[in-house]
């Protein structure tokens, strides 16, 4: 089933996963079945994934992360939108955001 | 942060073994999927557990909850002043506190406070298999044997006698 983000859907992460900072980058372990598998089911984000995840705290729209990274990364926000959705599309197909509400 | 200096944000699929975590980090993450009511797999490593649970063995735990810790059970505990995450067995129950050993450590007797005890082991699997040597009625010899320091390749070989007894047993 595809998954698409909406810019003015408000996103957060699930309840199924934990997660720690090391270094650099976030680790993620999805609980999947009722067990936090460091074998089989573990998952990294690169420091820019990282400081996108920080925005998707269920609080604000999409589109306001969109513009807050544009501030944060002194880009148009148009050049770095799709990039963001394609983020967040991969986390919510791996279940690791949920989708709070449709504004 | 200039857009120059940005990678393209990714989410990647990796192994523990490509991880270098700290005992801080490992200890928080067993602390965080308990409080989640879920159980930690992971991948023992080193060799006090010797044979039971070898350096490898995949582990997987289960929180304390309200579950009476008894003496030959094999518990995951925080060593107290080195904030380290260890796997060993309770040899006895002292008050409030239990002594836990490693089996194949003779002389590295522990008091733990059950504070300090995050869970316990549920399941080992060596080469895809589960592996129950040493979390059976077994486990009571291994803690006699170990309270007197009797704990060598002998009871290995002994314990693993009569695990193909109960085995072959079970076939009938």
């Amino acid at each position: 089933m595809e998954v698409k983000a909406d810019l003015d859907s408000i996103y957060a992460p699930s309840e199924d996963i934990v997660s720690r900072e090391i270094e650099e980058e976030l680790l993620i372990v999805p609980l999947v079945a009722g067990i936090g598998d460091m074998e089989d089911e573990l998952f990294t984000l690169n420091e820019t994934g990282k400081v996108i995840w920080g925005h998707l705290d269920g609080e604000k729209p999409l589109k306001e992360v969109v513009a807050k990274l544009s501030e944060e990364f002194e880009a148009p926000a148009g050049e770095i939108a799709a990039d963001i959705m394609g983020f967040v599309e991969e986390l919510l197909k791996r279940g690791m955001l949920v989708e709070i509400t449709n504004i | 942060m200039l857009k120059s200096q940005i990678s393209r944000p990714a989410v990647s699929n990796i192994k523990e073994g490509e991880l270098s975590l700290s005992r801080q980090v490992l200890v928080e993450l067993v602390q965080a999927v308990f409080a989640k009511g879920a159980l930690f797999r992971f991948r023992a490593k080193g060799f006090s557990m010797h044979p039971f649970i070898r350096d490898g063995d995949l582990v997987t735990l289960s929180p304390l909850s309200d579950i009476s810790l008894r003496v030959g059970d094999v518990v995951a505990f925080i060593r107290p002043g080195k904030g380290n995450l260890i796997i060993h067995r309770v040899v006895r129950k002292i008050g409030d506190s239990f002594l836990i050993k490693g089996d194949n450590v003779p002389n590295d007797n522990e008091v733990i406070p059950k504070a300090n005890i995050l869970g316990y082991v549920t399941k080992v699997e060596r080469n895809g298999k589960e592996r129950r040597l040493g979390r059976g009625l077994e486990r009571f010899l291994i803690v006699f044997l170990n309270r007197g320091k009797l704990l060598d390749k002998s009871l290995y070989h002994f314990t693993r006698f009569l695990h193909h007894v109960k085995k072959v047993s079970r076939a009938k």
